[in-house]
């Protein structure tokens, strides 16, 4: 009796995921847009509404260098997952016999946890890592290497490691739901392997494309673990400035204005990019 | 093979005198409309048919040309709608657009039409017929419908497990089949067992069993030199009648075992003492046809002429 009409029986079943998705989503959402207007004066809370905190923000070079530096990191996270997992993808959904074991063995990483695998990547990049010794050992340098650590370069290598599995299965599945028959159409026409891939295997995995670059962009933007191992101080990006407005600052209203900047940056970021990537792919003929 | 997605493990591809070995299907002067049509998703109508020129032709005669080819197959005009607005019939006219703009010297069709709606088929059957004669392009196409094959095709080569039976024209291939595989393929066919009794050139006097003795004409096509042999009567040749049809020079009697109405045409299966299988007769569906019933006793009629020699009975 519930399930009366289709649109009833969607809402019924949709039910729980709503009221999940209002509680820990849309409430805190809430509370961090109304943090933003008060203020922080000592141990209380000023109520009254200001736009004192985005002057602030806005008007701060630190914060604007954070913000930019995160979406350089991210942006070139992205880019390097992508480039790697773009040929990975390919070689499963087109070469592969035993599609399973790739993607069984894609996935391996993340038996072990975050944080093991972050502080792994510290042990093979220190001062006295695995790359260094191995370097020196074989005579190739005469001191270890100091740029390898506590930096961007790190934070971009440990986060496009981490996630490398994110970027292949939505390109795995694009290129996986190609008609073979499209490609030989391709040859067909005269298109040689080159020119078949960029105007008919590319065009038609964009959608996955873009789905593996918003997948990664968008929390790697955030992240905040990995610079704060890797990154030294050349590596800390905007989630690491606000984790200290939470804390130690212990200025939450300043907190709250920074990740709502930082929320409304990426969204901007990622809008244009998904109109462009779209635009670009129908140019392609 | 032709198009050159497979090698051959023996023999050779000549395409206008040409050997095509060795040369990559994008260089061969074939193109293909493929069985699912392969309509580039992400392209509209004109890109789609445009496809194969892109790069190598200035965009005026592109765009003229894509216009002739859409024309050719009744879509003018329709270049901007999008691949996936497109109806069954309408993906495999831009599938041969596609194909035709390139003047390939062979178009080859895998299952052009077996996607499509009957009457449809039939519609698409005349107008790629008259496009093939109108363009003069050799057409290769590969059907599993034996009556697609016949009203299409020029000569028909009839293939059973990777192997070419016999390539004849359609007529041939109906009346002069070389074994009793392509005989019962190509449109049905009463296949009976015969004793043959002597032989000369072109003639064959044999015992038909219950439809006694008679001489027919030698097949070219088979080998017939052994007592046993076997015979092919189409449906269609035989008469049936209540009673002994007196112009006949064979007749037989019979009881009705099943009777089939397809519009056009009634088929009767008729039992035959001395048959073991029924033997299918097809009458025209005319107004005054005497309508007769299962267990219902007929005579049926033969002419020597309609009877071919399928060759020495193997098994």
């Amino acid at each position: 009796m519930i399930f009366r009409s289709e649109a009833s029986r969607g809402y019924t079943l949709s039910a729980p995921a709503t009221a999940y998705v209002g509680f820990l989503v849309a409430a805190p959402l809430v509370i961090l847009i109304a943090y933003s207007f008060w203020t922080q004066t000592y141990v209380t809370l000023d109520k009254t509404p200001t736009l004192k905190n985005y002057s602030d923000a806005f008007a701060d070079p630190l914060v604007r260098h954070l913000m930019l530096r995160s979406i350089w990191i991210a942006g070139a996270v992205t880019i390097v997952t992508v480039a790697l997992a773009y040929p990975i993808a390919y070689f499963i959904a087109m070469k592969a016999q035993k599609k399973t074991i790739w993607l069984l063995l894609i996935t391996i990483p993340f038996w072990s946890s975050y944080l093991l695998r972050v502080f792994a990547w510290k042990l093979i990049l220190g001062f006295n890592g695995v790359m260094n010794s191995a370097l020196l050992a074989l005579g190739l340098i005469n001191e270890p290497l100091d740029f390898l650590l506590y930096n961007e370069f790190a934070v971009v290598l440990t986060l496009a490691h981490a996630w490398a599995p994110f970027a292949i299965l939505p390109i795995y599945v694009s290129l996986q739901k190609i008609d073979p028959s499209l490609l030989e159409a391709a040859t067909d026409l005269g298109n040689s392997p080159i020119q078949r891939f960029m105007r008919v295997t590319l065009p038609l995995t964009i959608p996955g494309i873009i789905a593996a670059c918003l997948i990664i962009f968008i929390p790697t933007v955030g992240d905040y673990v990995t610079p704060a191992l890797v990154g030294g101080s050349d590596g800390k990006m905007i989630a690491n400035l606000i984790q200290v407005q939470f804390g130690a600052a212990n200025n939450w209203p300043l907190g709250a204005t920074l990740s709502l900047i930082a929320m409304l940056s990426v969204g901007f970021v990622a809008i244009v990019f998904v109109m462009s990537a779209t635009r670009l792919g129908r140019r392609i003929r | 093979m032709i198009a050159g997605f497979q090698e051959p493990t023996r023999g050779k591809v000549l395409i206008d005198g040409q050997d095509m070995e060795g040369v990559p299907a994008n260089n061969r002067p074939t193109n293909m409309v493929f069985q699912s049509y392969a309509i580039f998703p992400h392209l509209n109508v004109g890109n789609n048919v445009a496809y194969g020129l892109r790069g190598k032709a200035p965009k005026a005669e592109i765009d003229q040309r894509v216009a002739e080819a859409l024309e050719m197959v009744e879509l003018g005009g329709l270049q901007d709608r999008g691949a996936s607005e497109l109806s069954g019939g309408q993906r495999q006219r831009v599938a041969l657009a596609r194909a035709l703009i390139m003047r390939p010297k062979v178009l080859l069709l895998d299952e052009p039409l077996s996607a499509l709606d009957k009457k449809l088929r039939e519609q698409m059957q005349f107008e790629m017929r008259n496009l093939q004669q109108s363009l003069g392009i050799t057409f290769v196409m590969v059907t599993h419908d034996q009556y697609e094959a016949m009203t299409m095709s020029d000569r028909i080569g009839v293939m059973f497990n990777g192997q070419l039976k016999q390539v004849d024209t359609p007529t041939t291939l109906y009346a002069r089949p070389c074994d009793q595989q392509v005989a019962n393929f190509i449109g049905e066919m009463n296949i009976l067992p015969a004793q043959l009794l002597g032989e000369s050139d072109d003639t064959l006097s044999i015992d038909a069993a219950a439809f006694g003795r008679m001489d027919i004409e030698r097949n070219p096509n088979v080998a017939t030199s052994a007592r046993n042999m076997n015979i092919g009567i189409r449906p269609e040749q035989l008469e049936i009648a209540v009673d002994r049809p007196e112009d006949y020079p064979s007749t037989v009697q019979g009881t009705v075992s099943n009777v089939a109405f397809y519009g056009e045409n009634i088929h009767y299966h008729i039992q035959v003492a001395g048959a073991e299988k029924p033997i299918s007769v097809s009458v025209p569906n005319y107004f005054h046809t005497v309508d007769f019933k299962r267990g219902d006793a007929v005579w049926l009629g033969l002419q020597a002429a309609s009877v071919i020699d399928l060759g020495t009975n193997s098994e």
